[in-house]
């Protein structure tokens, strides 16, 4: 099998620049499906941890799109509708639930917009959701006016449990002082970055008393989701409550489907990519056949069957399209944070813990699908040079 | 080889190319017998048949007519035809080539494609090749690419090539035409070597001064043997 590689590598060798360029097409469109694959992988693994952060199996928010409140809960922000606190007692009410919390949220944004300061108002069954929520210094609001912050947002302001900081938006917030009673322990989570104060702290300062921006719950039997849903779908009808009640799991599903229709049109794409590289590989090798004709009329003179020249014209088929293919995954994997920064740009909504990383079942799978571009895209020239004639050849025909 | 040392015999072999709808006679009739050992050449002028005699002995094309038996196989006669496998494994197992234009492989270097041969056989053989390279002068050229060769270099690389399967035939067309007369006597005469080893080689040829050193002269003219 030595004397096959050999002379298949060097005969691809021949041509540096041209085969170059081949494997090039082939490489670009192994690492689009790469990265593809990846993406959605990554994708849906980071929003599922995102989600599960939540520590919740149900989200209510106001009415208006779910989906949009969705990212707001996710990321924290300012969200434009609220809904009245007494809808919190109507859900506390509800039978299933093993725990639930109300949560109101404003954003300072400073300096432009370059800086924005996120405040989310919580109760005390808040951390219970949370799983873990510990402390690097200090400790759960001692007092009306305090506050704990996520490590970043500490670390942002430079500030440690003791100091002050000051809650103020021009006219719409007047300047509060604020003491810090503790700073939490790195989450990778949204919490990082946010400031959080008593619920009815932040209502008052951000004048939205008696309104909440999301309820979370967190029920005692995950099997009974779509029961505790309908009776809580039935509460908020009858009290005419205008709660807008998804499954964290019916969310999950919603922006995984919608992400898989916009994969089928990036994967035909992809597709399109894969078949203009196959028929790169296909003119190249077809030309090098034509250009190898003699050679090949006396390698069959020499004893080489048919099967013989085909298995060697498909072997530099096959080496062309894998060293394409492991080209593309190496091309992936070096531009995979390029790619999560556009993504990150170009998409309206992506995980925190998003990344394009490598897993062995895409690398396989990649390898397989040049491994197949190779076999697809060499049959024809290998069948060509099978059907040489020696005698033609020699003569210097085809 | 048959028991009393035929290598290939032809019975009024023949060769009939087809052009549209005509066709074209190249060999009409052509008797030859080779055995173990003998060096004969094949003398005529251009386009008299040499190539196609060489061609139908060395299994590299089908005759239209007549017997022809290669190494106690029939290749044509009776009624019956080779397979095309059959003959692959003919020229594999037992016929050597050597064609004027030497046709060796650009990439490779003279050790490797003395080897070429042997690929088809799933098969190495270094020492073998070095060995070959050895006789035929190249000692110092085992790493040299064809291009770092002279044409006379290139063509012992290739009559190298042509004795790695440790043929039985060795057929020769026009091996000398592209070299200098001193360089054309030293191929010709590691032809001889070779034929005195127990080689049956069959050199076809248009110079008459090389047909004078053979042990049997076979003059082809108009695709008839006219002259043994």
């Amino acid at each position: 099998m030595s004397g096959w590689l050999r002379i298949a590598s060097k005969n691809i060798l021949r041509r540096p620049v041209r085969s170059i360029l081949t494997l090039a097409g082939v490489a670009l469109a192994v690492a689009m499906l790469f990265n593809l694959l990846q993406f959605q992988r990554g994708y849906e693994r980071g929003l599922r941890g995102e989600l599960g952060d939540l520590g919740a199996h149900i989200m209510i928010v106001p009415r208006g799109c779910p989906y949009e409140a969705a990212t707001i809960v996710l990321h924290g922000g300012k969200w434009p509708r609220y809904m009245e606190q007494d809808w919190y007692d109507i859900v506390r009410e509800t039978e299933g639930i093993a725990a639930s919390t109300g949560i109101i949220m404003d954003a300072v944004i400073r300096e432009g917009g370059a800086e924005n300061l996120i405040y989310m108002g919580i109760d005390d069954d808040y951390p219970s959701l949370r799983g873990q929520w510990e402390y690097s210094a200090g400790e759960w609001f001692d007092g009306e006016d305090t506050a704990i912050l996520g490590v970043t947002a500490a670390d942002r302001m430079g500030v440690a449990p003791g100091d002050s900081i000051t809650i103020e938006d021009g006219s719409r917030v007047p300047a509060t002082p604020v003491r810090v009673s503790g700073v939490l322990r790195r989450t990778n989570t949204q919490d990082d970055g946010l400031i959080f104060l008593p619920q009815q702290t932040l209502q008052r300062i951000f004048g939205l008393e008696e309104k909440l921006v999301v309820i979370l719950v967190k029920l005692e039997d995950v099997t009974r989701t779509e029961e505790v849903a309908s009776a809580l779908r039935q509460t908020s009808a009858d009290a005419d409550a205008g709660m807008n009640i998804f499954p964290l799991s019916e969310l999950l599903s919603t922006l995984t489907s919608l992400l898989s229709s916009t994969r089928v049109f990036v994967l035909a794409i992809v597709v399109v990519a894969l078949l203009v590289g196959g028929v790169g590989v296909l003119t190249t090798i077809l030309m090098a056949v034509y250009e190898r004709t003699r050679e090949i009329g006396m390698m069959k003179a020499m004893g080489a069957g048919r099967l013989d020249v085909f298995r060697l014209i498909w072997l530099e088929t096959l080496i062309t399209t894998l060293a394409g293919g492991v080209a593309g995954i190496a091309l992936a994997l070096v531009s995979a944070r390029g790619m999560v920064a556009l993504l990150r740009l170009v998409l309206p909504h992506t995980p925190t813990e998003f990344a394009l990383g490598f897993s062995p079942d895409t690398f396989w799978l990649c390898l397989a699908v040049s491994a197949v571009l190779g076999v697809a895209a060499g049959t024809y020239p290998a069948w060509r040079a099978a059907s040489i004639s020696p005698i033609e050849a020699i003569r210097g025909g085809v | 080889m048959s028991r009393n040392g035929q290598v290939a015999v032809a019975r009024g072999l023949e060769k009939v190319y087809r052009v549209g709808r005509r066709g074209s006679p190249a060999l009409c009739g052509v008797d030859l017998e080779l055995r173990a050992g003998q060096f004969a050449v094949l003398l005529g002028p251009s386009g008299a048949g040499k190539t196609t005699t060489l061609n139908l002995i060395g299994c590299l094309d089908r005759p239209t007519g007549g017997e022809l038996t290669v190494v106690g196989h029939s290749v044509h006669g009776n009624g019956s035809a080779m397979s095309e496998g059959a003959m692959d494994a003919l020229r594999r197992d037992h016929i050597g080539f050597v064609f004027s234009d030497f046709y060796l492989l650009p990439t490779l270097t003279a050790l490797e494609n003395v080897q070429v041969p042997l690929i088809w056989r799933d098969e190495a053989a270094p020492d073998r090749a070095r060995e070959l390279l050895q006789r035929v002068g190249l000692k110092h050229r085992l790493s040299h690419r064809p291009d770092e060769l002279s044409g006379g270099e290139m063509q012992r690389v290739a009559m190298a090539r042509a004795l790695i399967n440790r043929p039985t035939l060795l057929l020769a067309d026009e091996p000398t035409a592209n070299l200098d007369t001193r360089t054309r006597d030293e191929v010709f005469e590691l032809l001889r070597a070779l034929s005195r080893d127990g080689l049956a080689v069959l050199l076809a040829t248009h110079d008459t001064e090389l047909a004078e050193r053979a042990d049997t002269v076979l003059c082809i003219r108009d695709g008839i043997i006219v002259e043994d």
